[in-house]
């Protein structure tokens, strides 16, 4: 029976298995990331320089897609559109974030209460809020309207105007993705060393001083990583513009995931809107790297 | 034995785990993958969008089929997101669907497509003489009338669809504020409303959908057609810029916005029908979905006083016509049961009772049962008379649509422009066909 079981053992031995076994253990894993993303990957980029008629491939068009995105006139507004709102919105956010970390950063009573709930509006669906404050921006029954009524005003215009729609579409983001680098920097900030801070109260340095060639320098990294995490985040924002204004009004919110989506599925261009889709990816991609670079540049020095 | 002999990883436990899952996810994803079309008794899974419209036909009509031996699966999705889910569950023959009723604008794209059953050869009788001609004709790919797109030029046309519900823009109104009856032409709804809003019965003369895309085409296209105007010639040109079709544009986005809500740009559905129901406008353009809620105290402030009437003209009083129209993927499971279904639901017997609870239905003897379940009904044959026309059957009509509806809210916005709209929206959209090798 035992000497059975050996020599089954070594004739297993004797096949390769050994060899082959973390292979096969690492197969199902392999799997799962050719199948859900190297082959889409694969399957987009493909897509990208074939020309779709009634949502099936006609024709091989080469690099023709991509060249065409540049003379879009819809593609190049809602590229523009969403390089402002990416560079407003996570602006401000940082500048918020920041403040409110360092604020939070004191020990006072309520302290732990008030940072769960500075982190609220984060862990609510993006298109819970979206639909929130188009009950708060509507001027038929929203809000705004209601309160500028109940002071003798009229209608507030908000999601009919073009500039106050961005704005709008800007202050939910805000409201919604501040808490995030507040999150990010209030764990950098907790992480720092005492003893520069320390040293520097002894010599009588002032809260500006402090900040500016202490907290500031030091959390030059942190900063830059979360302004990097929502940056590539706010390119991809979808949800809330698709609730709350749908890119208009004209298509003074329609950002270019809003664009891409109709074009793909609305109209049925899946090979344009896949050209489009790998054309914002490489410029994200070349923001990411950017950033990186500038990141071991601030280290080094 | 032991308890370390027990816990101890050993090769063979982990290759018979190994093998235990891979087993495992094999039995799982066989599951998943999609099973071919059988028959399951009676079963039918229908995919609607929401719309008041088909109200009448969820809540009498459904638990009719029940009787009749169907079982009824009725699946519902926002209307702007089902155009582009159900032609993916189409083309990917999915299966997650027996019956589309489609908005008719999107047949022309599934048709193209040719993801759609040829009802005809299901037994479906197109040309049966008590279907509504106009709403039949839209269940045609390619069309039986009028210009073809490339590529199905010579093509037979095949019934691909059915029409499911008739719907169609008709006029509500005030009847305190017009007194004498529907306001026949443009410039007496804007004077008598003002008459109206005037003496502190309304607060608006008219009301409409402004939102870019769909909503504020939808709503200019009466307009456009009482003008006068006309979409496509029949080489595809785009003519809606033509006097007739500027003077529309122009009346839309100067005197109708100056006469609705300052919000108005940012109106839609939701947003009109509170505005007619709630008792603040003093009359609208729309299709059967709000129109139904008109006598019901609980979904309106102004019951009794809202009544129906054909649309105002200037040259003519033509409506747009927008049907809920049935067709069946070819991937449906349950496709003999949605065919079957589709005979029972279009026999002049359930058409009556879809009359009877308040629907307009899709074959001319329901419009003439003693009592039709809402008093729109023979406006809506009066209508139908008066003329309805559909949009134009082209498969990138959504393309169209969003190119002139981003132009047409942008001269809203600024309350006037609305012909030069028209201009840069006609360049546009020539130039888009022309890519997809229209001409």
């Amino acid at each position: 029976m035992q000497i059975g079981t050996q020599a089954r053992k070594y004739r297993l031995q004797g096949a390769g298995l050994d060899l082959a076994l973390p292979y096969l253990m690492l197969a199902p894993g392999l799997m799962i990331v050719l199948g859900v993303l190297v082959y889409p990957l694969w399957d987009g980029l493909r897509a990208s320089t074939r020309a779709y008629r009634y949502g099936s491939p006609i024709s091989d068009v080469g690099l023709q897609n991509y060249v065409h995105l540049w003379s879009d006139a819809q593609f190049l507004n809602a590229l523009w559109v969403t390089v402002k709102f990416v560079a407003l919105s996570v602006s401000l956010e940082a500048v918020l974030g920041f403040a409110l970390a360092l604020f939070c950063l004191r020990e006072f009573r309520g302290i732990r209460l008030l940072r769960t709930v500075l982190i609220i509006p984060m862990v609510i669906t993006p298109v819970v809020v979206a639909i929130v404050f188009r009950l708060i921006y509507a001027s038929d029954a929203g809000m705004l309207t209601a309160l500028s009524e109940a002071m003798g005003g009229g209608a507030v215009q908000i999601l009919g105007n073009r500039l106050n729609a961005f704005i709008g579409l800007v202050v939910l983001d805000v409201w919604e993705w501040t808490p995030l680098m507040f999150l990010i920097l209030l764990a950098g900030l907790q992480s720092l060393p005492h003893e520069p801070f320390e040293a520097a109260r002894v010599d009588g340095a002032g809260a500006w001083r402090v900040f500016a060639d202490l907290t500031f320098p030091m959390m030059r990294p942190v900063l830059a990583v979360a302004i990097v995490l929502r940056t590539i985040d706010a390119f991809g924002t979808f949800d809330q513009v698709f609730v709350l204004t749908r890119g208009g009004p004209g298509e003074a919110t329609r950002l270019v995931s809003i664009y891409g989506y109709d074009t793909a599925f609305k109209f049925q261009q899946t090979g344009y809107a896949a050209a489009l889709f790998v054309t914002i990816g490489l410029v994200v991609l070349a923001l990411a790297f950017s950033a990186i670079r500038l990141l071991r540049r601030i280290d080094a020095s | 034995m032991t308890h370390s002999s027990r816990s101890r990883l050993t090769r063979r436990s982990v290759i018979k785990g190994g093998l235990g899952l891979a087993l495992a996810t094999t039995a799982l994803a066989t599951l998943g993958l999609p099973m071919p079309a059988r028959a399951a008794g009676k079963k039918v899974i229908i995919g609607a969008f929401a719309d008041g419209g088909l109200t009448p036909f969820k809540q009498k009509i459904v638990p009719q089929a029940k009787e009749a031996g169907f079982d009824i699966e009725f699946l519902e999705d926002e209307y702007g997101v089902t155009l582009e889910k159900w032609f993916a569950d189409a083309q990917s023959g999915a299966g997650q669907y027996d019956l589309y009723l489609l908005d008719d604008p999107w047949v022309p794209q599934f048709g193209a497509a040719n993801v759609l059953e040829d009802l005809g050869a299901g037994g479906i009788d197109g040309a049966d003489k008590d279907w509504i001609g106009p709403m039949m004709d839209m269940g045609y790919w390619p069309p039986q009338k009028g210009p073809r797109v490339k590529g199905f030029e010579d093509a037979k046309p095949t019934l691909i669809c059915v029409p499911f519900v008739g719907d169609l823009q008709t006029l509500t109104y005030r009847n305190d504020v017009f007194t004498g009856g529907a306001p026949k032409t443009w410039d007496e709804v804007i004077a008598k409303g003002k008459e109206g809003v005037a003496a502190g019965k309304i607060k608006y003369p008219v009301v409409f959908r402004g939102v870019s895309g769909n909503p504020i085409v939808t709503s200019w296209y009466p307009v456009f057609l009482s003008f006068g105007g006309a979409f496509f010639d029949d080489k595809w040109n785009p003519i809606f810029n033509s006097a007739e079709g500027k003077a529309s544009a122009d009346f839309f986005v100067g005197t109708m916005k100056q006469n609705a809500p300052s919000g108005v740009v940012e109106f839609d559905s939701d947003q009109e029908g509170a505005a007619i129901l709630g008792g603040d406008a003093g009359a609208i353009i729309q299709y059967s979905g709000n129109a139904l809620k008109a006598d019901d105290p609980a979904q309106t402030k102004v019951a009794g006083k809202l009544d129906f009437g054909v649309v105002p003209k200037q040259q003519s009083a033509i409506a747009q016509m927008g049907i809920f129209i049935a067709g069946v993927p070819k991937s449906a499971p349950n496709k003999a049961n949605a065919i079957e279904f589709l005979k029972w639901y279009t026999s002049a017997e359930t058409q009556a009772k879809l009359s009877e609870a308040g629907s307009i239905p899709v074959k001319r003897s329901a419009f003439g049962i003693a009592k039709p379940g809402n008093r729109l009904i023979p406006v809506a044959l009066q209508q139908l008379d008066a003329g309805a026309l559909p949009r134009p059957r082209t498969p990138d009509w959504a393309k169209v649509e969003e190119l002139l509806g981003i132009e047409l809210n942008k001269a809203l916005q600024a309350g006037s422009g609305g012909g030069v709209a028209l201009d840069t929206a006609a360049k546009q959209v020539k130039d888009y066909l022309t890519t997809a090798g229209y001409y």
